[in-house]
């Protein structure tokens, strides 16, 4: 792809306009090894277990990836925003708890779920205001929330186990339409909406405007503010509906839901490629993250993995995720000075032009 | 290079001058930083087209006052007329408003979008898909860019490419060509040329040189005398905070305008401030 640096304009024009259509395709390219390495998991659990590739079990896995992809899709905005968000887990268990036992004292469905995405979104934007106004950075202020929300949802309904949902709920959850189960259908729909927030929007692209140069977006005029306390609402609307379709699909909550749900759902993004230093993201990755995590999931319980050894792979993973990333971006000092001595420099050109 | 013609700035400059090609006249401009002066009494008149250095040491004066022309900063006291009419920019955003654009020294380019979203940022061009759904006109918005680029014979790479992969040179000129869109009258530039390679510096000089030609008045600052006399019309000479003086380039001579530079003062034929 490099090479082009001595071209004339003519030739950048025909250039241009062969490869007229889109930047997306560069990311495309850039998840081709992630969609192989999901390609090959596949293969490999079906060797394990041929039960693993059951249409069931297929089916299986996207519905429980549902919830994680929707969740991650908000959180690939707050990423590519440049921030992170580890309160999802306690926004999801305190908005949920709200919303079921509203539910509980006889409250109608829909305004239930008014509530639902009310609160997620207030919390979401709770959390926006902090990082903006407050000029707290995005790790401490969400860890404050994370904390608060968990709290809260403790004082509110500790030890309860709600269940019992009205059917209309359930079915959001344990319902198909043919033979796919609606929160697939659900989570599709929603990722075709970000997409588009995402993809061919102009906020998409001021999103990653503020996340790659928060001056320079200022300088061309983009409210900064306002982009980042979006990206904390959309991620409160992915919070609720994520978590609407998890009570609707295990017809329960409790104020402990979601414990440690930020790692999953940070890691499927960044997994998928989304920079974690902010101004690139990429939603097809973070889809193809949710479900590799999922797929690994399901596979270790189908093996009978005991599950805290999930806890173990993910921490793991995540770590392993960004420093492949990073050396792909030659951000580490001493593998960088490795790469120049043995003359493979010229292989990795991506810092070349940076001041 | 074939553009060293000078048409625009009147042969009586400097002394008096007919008033409509006037595009921008600073008077009297004055700004302090607690106890420092760091504008003293300024006056700059800037002609359409012309293309006008501003030298100086170090604590001149000279970034101060490109902040207060571009909006950046608030004058004390002191007044502008632009293109005709009073104004005073509060912000730089008042200034880009009656057509000002300033490149600053950090390019203002977000390294992870492509030319031309860093082109388009924050004016990006949208069109209705399914009848109401606002969406990014890539296409058209990529048309623009190789017209512009075109339009000022630049050479690029792929407009896909994200611009951290790109020269110092390339980021320079993409980052004046995406104020090249907003059509305006009057573009600062800060140090264009530093940090820059011989090669990349001189394509950067020969934008500056084409944007002459469209008739944009260009201000910029330089601490090379090469590519002042090789590029200005004018040049204004600052010291302390005041302007010593403003000669033609074909008027002077380097050894005269290191003697301002340094001394503060001209020496010989006692002309003064442009308009004076």
């Amino acid at each position: 792809m490099e090479g082009g640096r001595d071209m004339t304009a003519t030739e950048a024009v025909t250039a241009t306009e062969k490869g007229a259509g889109n930047s997306d395709v560069r990311f495309r390219f850039d998840n081709l090894g992630l969609t192989l390495v999901l390609l090959a998991l596949i293969v490999l659990f079906t060797l394990i277990n041929p039960r693993f590739a059951s249409f069931s079990n297929m089916i299986n896995v996207l519905t429980q990836a549902s919830t994680y992809i929707i969740v991650a899709i908000g959180m690939t905005f707050v990423i590519t925003k440049g921030g992170i968000d580890l309160s999802v887990g306690a926004a999801m268990a305190l908005s949920t708890c709200i919303t079921f036992d509203l539910l509980d004292n006889g409250l109608h469905y829909i305004p239930a779920l008014v509530v639902l995405f009310a609160v997620s979104i207030v919390l979401g934007t709770i959390n926006g205001l902090v990082v903006t106004f407050l000029a707290v950075p995005a790790l401490i202020a969400t860890l404050g929330t994370m904390v608060t929300f968990r709290g809260i949802a403790l004082l509110h309904s500790a030890g309860e186990l709600y269940y019992g949902l009205p059917p209309e709920l359930l079915w959001l959850g344990q319902g198909k339409i043919g033979v796919i189960p609606v929160p697939i259908i659900v989570a599709a729909l929603f990722v075709l909406v970000a997409h588009w927030l995402f993809n061919l929007s102009t906020f998409g692209v001021h999103v990653r405007a503020v996340g790659g140069n928060m001056e320079a977006a200022r300088l061309a005029g983009i409210r900064v503010n306002r982009i980042t306390i979006a990206t904390y609402c959309i991620m409160g609307i992915a919070v609720g509906l994520g978590g609407l379709l998890w009570m609707a699909r295990i017809d329960g909550t409790q104020a402990t839901l979601g414990t440690a749900m930020e790692i999953h759902v940070i890691a499927a993004t960044i997994i998928g490629g989304t920079s974690l230093f902010g101004g690139r993201g990429t939603l097809y990755g973070t889809v193809l993250g949710g479900l590799l995590l999922t797929m690994l999931n399901n596979a270790l319980v189908i093996a009978g993995v005991e599950f805290f050894w999930q806890l173990v792979a993910i921490g793991i993973i995540v770590i392993s995720a960004v420093t492949i990333n990073n050396i792909r971006e030659n951000r580490i000092a001493w593998i960088a000075d490795l790469r120049t001595r043995s003359g493979l420099t010229q292989l990795f050109e991506n810092k070349k032009g940076r001041n | 290079m074939q553009t060293q013609s000078k048409p625009t700035v009147p042969a009586a400059v400097p002394g008096d001058v007919v008033g409509s090609d006037i595009i921008f006249e600073g008077r009297g401009l004055n700004k302090s930083y607690g106890g420092l002066h760091a504008l003293r009494d300024v006056d700059l008149k800037m002609y359409r087209g012309e293309v006008l250095a501003l030298v100086g040491d170090n604590g001149a004066g000279k970034s101060t006052l490109i902040k207060v022309i571009s909006g950046a900063l608030v004058p004390d006291s002191g007044s502008i007329r632009f293109d005709g009419t009073e104004v005073s920019f509060a912000r730089p955003t008042d200034a880009t408003a009656v057509g000002i654009e300033t490149v600053h020294q950090n390019l203002g380019l977000v390294d992870e979008l492509d030319v031309t979203q860093n082109v388009f940022l924050g004016r990006e061009l949208t069109q209705s898909s399914l009848g109401f759904l606002p969406r990014l006109d890539k296409q058209e918005m990529r048309r623009q860019t190789v017209e512009l680029l075109r339009n000022f014979s630049i050479a690029m790479p792929k407009l896909n490419d994200p611009v951290r992969k790109l020269s110092g040179g390339q980021r320079q000129i993409i980052a004046i060509s995406r104020l090249l869109l907003a059509e305006p009258k009057l573009l600062i530039m800060d140090e264009p040329m530093a940090a820059l390679g011989i090669d990349e510096g001189s394509k950067v000089l020969q934008l500056v040189a084409k944007l002459r030609e469209t008739g944009i008045a260009t201000l910029i600052i330089s601490h090379n005398l090469e590519h002042v006399f090789g590029l200005a019309d004018r040049v204004a000479v600052m010291k302390n905070g005041a302007m010593v003086g403003v000669k033609r380039t074909d008027e002077t001579t380097r050894e005269e305008i290191v003697s301002m530079i340094t001394i503060g003062a001209l020496h010989g034929r006692g002309a003064g401030h442009d308009g004076h």
